[in-house]
């Protein structure tokens, strides 16, 4: 190769990474809806994940299989104790649930913040890109209800949230993968003292470790290792009680003036197999208006 | 039809990248070692090596039109995967000129793509994004294990499709000798 940058080439590698730039520039906003190439690929593209992801799945899935068939006794045994502690259980949140009803009535509140109808969907491919962008693809779209920015579960907790649409599948951004413009206000069930905190549930600034980080707690609050942290349907679009995780440890943040939590999410963010997409049942400002550029909530 | 054998070869590719993090065992991904799958430029090499000739540029095509299809289905950043693999392959086809192609210019020019790719694909993401890997641990933690997986994958592949690729090369360039 005598001159490897010739100038017809030289031009075409400047005309590509200008080309580069602009593509970047122009999908690096935040954006709510696809255009609709975007959508029509997304769609189709789908359509064959889904024929081959279930048998790819079967695959996978017979090694776990496997283990678990050869844990099943003990398992047995485990749960048979649990389930007679969790009839009491039952019977104790039929009553205060009856108790609840009876009540609202009474003071004629029937919208409640952490109603919600659950969208079934299941995950047919996961981003090969796992370092940068920790979002799965679902089967189910606009069509069926699903908008941008309402919030996804499996059945251990919050996974993460509806980051883009189309018209039969959706990406979910799972929690690890949440940066600044987007945060959940989460609140932490009270401790000792009874009282709840609240606080902003962001993506760890390293990227590599899982636990989330649990910010602007105030610095008088008294945390403890293991109290539960759910969503706080403060924001807007969640629904109130989402199970988030449990605290890990606490710190206080770099300014001091206020601590971070780091949060051990409930939900196993890996083995992610089937999730409900949650529309909650009160009214949204950023679901039911046409959507801003506002996400979940701002953090500063 | 004999024509579209071979971007349905790599459509198959990129929709089994999707599934991709189901095969590797879930204490791999939790102790953080990040396998990135780079089937499709495993397939793209094999073309570049394989189908085309000289003169053509069918797997730069290829490139192009499947690293945006991976840009629009998995990652929210247009671009990125399309220019990366256009240039890789371009270069790869470049570096194939001149050699002979065997068992082992082909492995050669296969790490070589993967590791150009990904470390190319790294320092683009860590431009954009506010959060970043340092240099070491991408290194150690992603890099590596990624050219490990992928050489395996290209190493199963070697017995079954630069045949294929050969015999779609000659039944289908033979006429039309130019792009």
């Amino acid at each position: 190769m005598p001159s490897f940058f010739r100038n017809k080439r030289l031009i075409l590698i400047l005309i590509s990474i200008i080309l580069l730039v602009a593509l970047i520039g122009f999908t690096m906003r935040d954006r709510d809806n696809l255009t609709w190439p975007e959508e029509f690929l997304q769609d189709t593209i789908g359509g064959v994940q889904t024929v081959f992801h279930t048998p790819v799945q079967f695959v996978t899935g017979m090694y776990d299989n496997i283990k678990d068939i050869r844990q099943t006794y003990e398992q047995n045994q485990m749960l048979k104790a649990r389930v007679s502690e969790f009839k009491d259980l039952l019977i104790d949140v039929k009553e205060l649930k009856k108790d609840n009803e009876e009540l609202r009535k009474l003071l004629d509140k029937q919208e409640n913040m952490s109603d919600y109808e659950e969208i079934p969907a299941t995950v047919i491919a996961r981003s090969p890109e796992p370092r940068w962008f920790k979002q799965l693809t679902i089967n189910k779209g606009k069509r069926h209800g699903v908008k941008a920015n309402m919030a996804v579960i499996t059945g251990d907790g919050l996974v993460g949230k509806i980051q883009s649409t189309s018209a039969v599948t959706s990406k979910v951004q799972l929690l690890s993968g949440f940066d600044r413009s987007n945060v959940i206000h989460g609140v932490i069930l009270g401790g000792e003292d009874g009282k709840d905190q609240y606080g902003l549930i962001e993506a760890p600034d390293d990227k590599q470790k899982d636990s989330l980080l649990l910010k602007k707690i105030p610095y008088e609050a008294k945390i403890e290792k293991g109290q539960t942290v759910v969503s706080s349907g403060m924001g807007g679009v969640f629904p109130k009680g989402l199970l988030i995780g449990k605290i890990e440890k606490v710190v206080i943040d770099e300014y001091g003036l206020t601590q971070t939590a780091y949060v051990e999410p409930a939900a196993d963010l890996y083995d992610i197999n089937h999730v409900s997409v949650v529309d909650r049942a009160s009214y949204s400002p950023s679901l039911d208006e046409p959507p801003s550029t506002e996400e979940e909530e701002d953090s500063e | 039809m004999k024509r579209l054998l071979l971007p349905l070869t790599l459509l198959l590719f990129l929709v089994l990248e999707g599934t991709a993090m189901d095969f590797l065992p879930k204490e791999w991904l939790l102790a953080n070692y990040y396998i990135i799958p780079h089937w499709v430029l495993v397939v793209l090499t094999y073309i570049a090596i394989f189908y085309d000739f000289d003169s053509t540029y069918y797997c730069v095509l290829y490139g192009i039109i499947f690293g945006l299809l991976i840009d629009l289905i998995y990652t929210d950043m247009l671009g990125v995967y399309m220019f990366t693999y256009g240039l890789v392959i371009y270069i790869t086809h470049g570096f194939k000129k001149m050699l002979h192609s065997n068992v082992f210019v082909t492995l050669l020019l296969t790490i070589v793509a993967i590791v150009l790719a990904d470390a190319i694909i790294y320092v683009l993401y860590s431009f954009i994004q506010a959060t970043e890997m340092v240099w070491e641990t991408y290194t150690l933690m992603s890099l590596l294990p990624t050219l490990a997986a992928n050489v395996l994958f290209a190493v199963l592949l070697y017995p079954l499709l630069p045949g294929k690729l050969q015999e779609w090369s000659e039944s289908q360039l033979k006429r039309s000798n130019a792009i």
